[in-house]
């Protein structure tokens, strides 16, 4: 190509080159995008067309079946499929982020296809819809929002969640002049928003609420949200072109958006007109353009002693897949920055999903993807369910294999009656969730016995069935335990249940000794029932030894309390302070005195002063202070009750001079602890606070 | 001052994932128009409440309930579920449901498990015929900020049920949360685990990222530097320890929940006969943030200096004139007195504890305990505990200590004890020992003690520990340095290695690892700009390091943290992530059944 040309197809706009470059001509014969409402996919994607039905047909000038067919960007038929779906007009079509055809007819239903014109799920908008006709639709790339008869608005906010909401009433009495939408992703209530040209103003409706924004900036005919969701390009009735930040706090008239493409190569600079060279290359769509830049920028390189050689490669290999893709076979005319938005993963993704397989494994391999992880995008689960349902079972378990995700591995392999496999790379996976999926999928498959015998062999597997079982299918657990002859747990099972049946007074009422107990237990249960028969008080039953000896006591039946004390060999050492603790509980101090002098006690007398100190019976305290042999726990026990003199004097008995050391502590301690907070309370009395 | 701390000053963004958070509650709550009657399970109730103010729920339609076994009584016809993937909460919905059916009451069904679905959950409500009935969604919850530099994944019984059940739904739930974390600040390129759990962890996130990469190229600078996971199992000692922090005391006391206790109005001198107060302590109380980690002996001596100065003030304003600028100075000392009241209130209620003679033999014990050098006066204390039938979790706190510290008790003193104990306090119990001894925290011997070598090795004892002016951890617990700690301040020096030979004296493998740039993501390396700076740390930046306790982690053991950060030298900040916050209370009472 001359140079002359190459500069003759820029063109200033304000400040900015710009050039128009034909990328294909179209293969496509007898396509008339007058009488065809079209979708076009952004970043190089997918055309569908479909006669538009709004229009008149001469008669049999051509068929009269319409036809949904999908195109590459150069023309290229890729699918085509009759449209005979019910619902009245087509009102909207557009492509989704995920590349999939979007339908809605009159009635509110949205027909999604994928690019082989294969319906892939339908919905309705709802019952409102379907009454009242929709008359308009906007479309984001994960979204749309309707207009019907009555005027009211609806969102489907997510195709992936198909569900429509209604947003706020407007009160309208005409459809508005022009429709523009907000993506939630850019709206600060993170729904999205819808803009109306309405009257001489535009209307902001969201779910919950209408606002008037631009009143008297006159009637626009057509609103554009720029791509970041922060301006508002509008052509108003009287023809003037007004860009709008969109929440009309201000006018911008001039806004430009697209960048460069670089003239600096006269510049003198050798270093930076290579880089520029190279750019340019990036930008150029023209193979014959790219291979003159490139060449130049290698000639020029030459001459760079230090020169980021890696960029010139870097951008040879990129401009390769870019050139694949954008052949007119192919059709897919990404610029480069398109290319690096949209990443090479997604790309080869687009391109499996096209049936594009062999150009996806080269691309992969020559950009070193590893052939078996060609992308994330890849799922082996699908393809592996592929094979398996044509009979290839083998197949279908080696490419499960190298699915990476074990949330997607693990149901293939059941599907694929591979549950052994699946439960061990669900425990492996260290995903609870999954293992309880094989789990529950064994269990209904397997006879129990067999299904027992596989979980006793997986420790996670294992605990998780009993988990699950001890919570809500106890007669499995019963079976399991005793099948896998853990006796042990059976027992302490029912043991468990007997206990729980007991918490239930309903259940306990009647038969407080049912149940499988232990010997011991199943004795106190019966002891504890004939006393409440004899006193006829109902405090006993579930309370432990020990209490039991201290009710009797306080009860003042000490035979009682003597037989439980026999019946479950109670040590003295236990008996003693139970029996002292009981009689200071209802303060029988006489008893207690008795009691002392009964025998010698085996553990001394401290119970006597413990439990007297903790009644503050100093008096009585003292009666057994005096009989502590240990002169340390004399000392202790007199500075308990504040007699710090006999105190010091117990403990320099004890020649202890530790012990005196922290007994001083100990009262300074004390003292201090509760005079500190005073002085502070005194500190901080002065006005204002409380 | 609210319950919803303050993030600002977080090393990481917080703030934002925290809004996230709240976003995507709020967003379940708009998407299920009108009114609606919001069933909470109540721990997780206490734990939204970190997160968003019930007024915000109820601006949304909402009417709260917790979910219990008892019917709701509404007369909202949407009824919202929302609760943790638990298997004995949904026989509460079922039952609900039911009873709904029996009456004839025809009612919109949402339930929102928190934080995914759960096979086992859903098939509970299949097998009941409710299933068809809701409407089933997720609440991405997996951690909360607790503050600035706290976060819980809020799984209470995490510990309890790795031990005792071998369920380890919660490690799932902790890599998981972060590798939430990565996407936000970047992959952690070093990763050091001890004991079993943690490694597990470990093994399960870079399952995780290999799953799902983290898209490095364009997240620049990873944030957090290092992970460090522990095993609370690794040392169940230092839990079992009366903290001696202000904060830690006023867990052991007081129990703080969800960043707040709850008290007496008449202690924090409001005179309202009967009412509960409930005292928010978190960073935003400027006051508590300088004296939460200190020893309770100093924060006494602090206030105490603190009112004297102000007294002082107060003195010169009302006897000479001053400046206005002075005046201004003093007013502004002014502002700080509710918090000065507040602190003054909450440590006057807890020397009444800490003055008791019982708490300082206690404290004598626990000393001897980990001391590990007299068995026998250890045994008699717990058995005349046992006698005495002191409350069964200070008994079993005390317990465990001693089992721990000797490996298990031997054979005959196990056996007396064990009966001793069901004798005392009930045959019920059995169920709690059993658990108690599957955690093999109350166990017979099976081995000589490590604990002796473990002690003198990472100088566990300290003797003369400085407490006003602290120069090693150990301060928190006025001797003992938390072993936990000791392991994470060599983990962050040096690595594993040269303490590797102690390591394996404690339970449970160990594990380091160290990512290199962007292995993990092939597609990007082609890419051109992408350069592998994925090693540096920004100039003049502190590194990251992130803590996690699998089993819970106490407040002295945070504060431990926060000061080995604040040491000269140390240049990295720590945030510390845990599946609780506990204490040997709380701790003990989850195996107790």
């Amino acid at each position: 190509m001359a140079g002359v040309s190459v500069a003759a197809e820029w063109q200033l706009l304000y400040n900015r080159y710009y050039r128009k470059p034909e990328l294909y001509q179209m293969q496509w014969k007898h396509v008339d995008l007058t009488r065809n409402k079209v979708a076009c996919a952004p970043f190089g994607g997918p055309i569908a067309a479909i006669r538009d039905d709004a229009k008149i047909v001469q008669l049999f000038a051509e068929s009269a079946l319409r036809k949904l067919r999908i195109f590459t960007s150069s023309g290229r038929l890729i699918s085509e499929t009759v449209w005979k779906n019910p619902g009245g007009r087509l009102i909207g079509m557009s492509w989704s982020d995920d590349q999939i055809l979007v339908c809605i007819t009159q009635d509110g239903t949205v027909y999604s296809y994928d690019i082989h014109a294969e319906l892939i799920n339908t919905f309705s908008l709802g019952k409102e819809c379907f009454e009242s006709s929709v008359v308009e639709c906007v479309f984001w790339g994960n979204g749309v929002v309707c207009i019907n008869e009555a005027f009211g608005i609806f969102a489907v906010p997510d195709f992936k969640n198909p569900r429509a909401v209604k947003l706020a009433d407007c009160n309208l009495e005409d459809l508005p002049h022009c429709i523009a939408v907000i993506e939630p992703q850019y709206t600060m209530s993170g729904n999205v928003e819808v803009l109306l040209g309405v009257g001489d103003h535009v209307l902001l409706v969201e779910e919950d609420g209408v606002q008037q924004l631009g009143v008297g900036i006159g009637p626009l005919q057509k609103m554009v949200v720029s791509r970041t969701g922060k301006l508002l390009a509008s052509f108003t009735h009287d023809g003037r072109l007004l860009v709008i930040s969109t929440d009309f706090s201000n006018i911008i008239f001039e806004y430009t958006c697209e960048a460069d493409e670089n003239l600096r190569l006269i510049r003198s600079s050798l270093p930076e007109a290579v880089e520029a060279c190279i750019d340019a290359a990036g930008y150029e769509f023209d193979i014959s353009q790219q291979r003159t830049l490139l060449r130049a920028a290698s000639y020029g390189q030459a001459f760079c002693s230090q020169f980021q050689r890696e960029h010139i490669q870097e951008m040879c290999k990129t401009l390769r897949v870019l050139n694949a893709v954008r052949h007119h076979e192919i059709g897919i005319p990404l610029s480069i920055q398109q290319y690096k938005l949209l990443t090479p993963s997604v790309l080869i993704n687009r391109l499996i999903n096209a049936h594009n397989y062999l150009l996806a494994l080269r691309i992969s391999e020559y950009l070193g993807i590893n052939r078996l992880k060609i992308c994330k995008g890849i799922s082996y689960a699908a393809v592996a369910t592929h094979a398996d349902k044509n009979g290839r079972r083998k197949l279908a378990a080696m490419l499960v294999e190298h699915e990476p995700h074990s949330s997607k591995q693990i149901p293939l392999l059941l599907s694929i009656g591979e549950e052994d496999t699946a439960l061990v790379k669900a425990i492996e996976s260290g995903d609870t969730d999954l293992v309880y999926l094989v789990l529950f999928h064994i269990w209904q498959k397997r006879p129990s016995l067999e299904f027992f015998g596989t979980i006793q062999a997986r420790p996670l597997a294992r605990d998780l069935f009993i988990n699950y079982a001890q919570c809500y299918k106890h007669e499995f657990l019963k079976d399991f335990f005793l099948s896998t002859g853990q006796l042990q747990d059976v027992a302490f099972l029912l043991w468990k249940e007997s206990w729980e049946l007991a918490k239930n007074p309903m259940a306990s009422k009647g038969s407080p000794l049912h149940g499988p107990r232990t010997e011991e237990h199943a004795k106190l249960l019966r002891i504890q029932h004939d006393l409440e028969v004899t006193t006829k008080q109902a405090i006993f039953v579930d309370s432990s030894i020990s209490d039991t000896i201290r009710t009797c006591i306080v009860l003042g039946n000490h035979r009682a309390a003597m037989k439980v004390k026999t019946e479950f060999k109670v040590s003295e050492k236990r008996w003693y302070w139970l029996k002292v603790f009981a009689l200071a509980t209802i303060r029988d101090w006489d008893a207690l005195e008795k009691f002392s002098k009964e025998k010698r006690p085996p553990i001394g007398y401290r119970p006597f002063v413990e439990a007297c100190v903790d009644a503050d019976e100093k008096g009585e305290a003292l009666k057994y202070i005096t009989k502590l042999a240990d002169p340390r726990e004399r000392a202790e026990a007199y500075a308990r009750i504040g007699m710090a003199k006999e105190a010091a004097d117990a403990a320099s008995q004890a020649k202890d001079g530790e012990l005196l050391g922290r007994l001083k502590l100990t009262f300074a301690q004390n003292a201090a602890a509760s005079s500190i907070f005073d002085t502070l309370r005194d500190r901080l009395s002065f006005q204002g606070v409380s | 001052m609210a319950q919803v701390p303050n993030l600002d000053n977080a090393p990481i963004n917080l703030t934002t994932i925290r809004d996230q958070s709240q976003k995507e509650l709020i967003t379940i709550l708009k998407n299920i128009r009108g009114k609606k009657c919001l069933v909470i399970d109540p721990k997780l109730s206490g734990s939204l409440s970190l997160i968003v103010q019930s007024s915000q729920l109820k601006e949304h339609g909402a009417e709260l309930r917790h979910l219990t076994a008892e019917p709701v009584e509404t007369d909202c016809t949407k009824m919202v579920y929302l609760v943790r993937a638990q298997l004995n909460l949904m026989k509460f919905i079922c039952s609900q449901i039911h009873n709904d059916t029996s009456k004839g009451l025809h009612r919109e069904y949402f339930l929102y498990f928190v934080p995914r679905r759960a096979v086992a959950c859903e098939k509970i409500l299949e097998e009941e015929k409710v299933h068809e009935l809701l409407t089933i969604g997720e609440y991405p919850l997996y951690f909360i900020p607790l503050d600035e530099d706290v976060l819980s994944f809020e799984l209470d019984l995490a510990h309890k049920e790795c031990v005792v059940n071998g369920d380890t739904t919660s490690l799932w739930h902790i890599a998981k949360a972060i590798h939430k974390l990565e996407f936000s600040f970047g992959t952690i390129q070093n990763v050091r685990a001890k004991g079993k759990a943690s490694t597990r962890v470990a093994d399960i996130l870079n399952r995780m990222q290999a799953e799902e990469p983290v898209n490095t190229s364009d997240m620049g600078i990873p944030e957090i530097n290092t992970l460090i996971l522990l095993d609370r199992e690794v040392d169940m000692v230092t839990p079992m320890c009366t903290q001696l922090t202000y904060e830690g005391l006023l867990d052991e006391f007081l129990g703080v929940n969800n960043g707040a206790v709850e008290l007496d109005s008449s202690i924090m001198g409001v005179q309202q006969e009967g009412k509960k107060l409930k005292v928010p302590l978190n960073s935003s109380d400027k006051l508590f943030k300088e004296i939460r980690d200190m020893n309770f002996e100093i924060v006494v001596q602090v206030l105490r200096q603190k009112a004297t100065s102000m007294k002082q003030d107060y003195t010169e304003i009302s006897t000479t004139t001053q400046s206005v600028s002075e005046l201004k100075d003093f007013v502004k000392k002014l502002n700080s007195l509710p918090e000065m009241t507040r602190h003054i209130n909450l440590a006057q209620h807890l020397s009444t504890f800490t003055s008791k003679p019982s708490f300082l033999g206690r404290l004598d014990m626990e000393q001897t305990l980990v001391e590990a050098q007299s068995y026998d006066i250890c045994f008699e204390y717990i058995e005349e505990m046992v006698h005495k039938q002191e409350p069964l979790i200070n008994v079993l706190r005390l317990l465990v200590l001693f089992s721990i510290t000797y490996s298990g008790l031997p054979k005959k003193n196990f056996d007396y004890l064990r009966r001793e104990l069901l004798h005392s306090y009930g045959f019920e119990h059995i169920a709690t020992l059993n658990n108690l001894e599957k955690a093999g925290l109350f166990k017979k011997q099976d081995s000589k003690s490590n604990w002796q070598t473990v002690k003198r090795a990472l100088q566990l004892v300290v003797e003369d520990t400085d407490t006003t002016n602290p120069n090693d951890i150990s301060y928190v617990f006025s001797g003992y340095a938390p072993l936990s700690i000791r392991l994470v301040q060599h983990a962050i020096r040096s690595g594993w290695r040269p303490i590797e030979e102690i390591l394996k004296l404690l339970p449970g493998p160990h594990s380091e690892t160290k990512k290199s740039g962007f292995a993990s993501s092939p597609s990007f390396d082609t890419l051109p700009g992408s350069v592998n700076n994925s090693e540096k740390v920004a100039e003049g930046r502190r590194s990251l390091v992130l803590v996690v306790f699998i089993g819970g982690v106490t407040f002295a053991e945070i504060s431990a943290l926060r000061f080995l950060s604040s040491q000269e030298g140390m240049a990295y900040d720590v945030i510390v992530g845990t599946t609780k916050i506990v204490n040997g209370h709380t701790l003990i009472q989850t195996f107790v059944e």
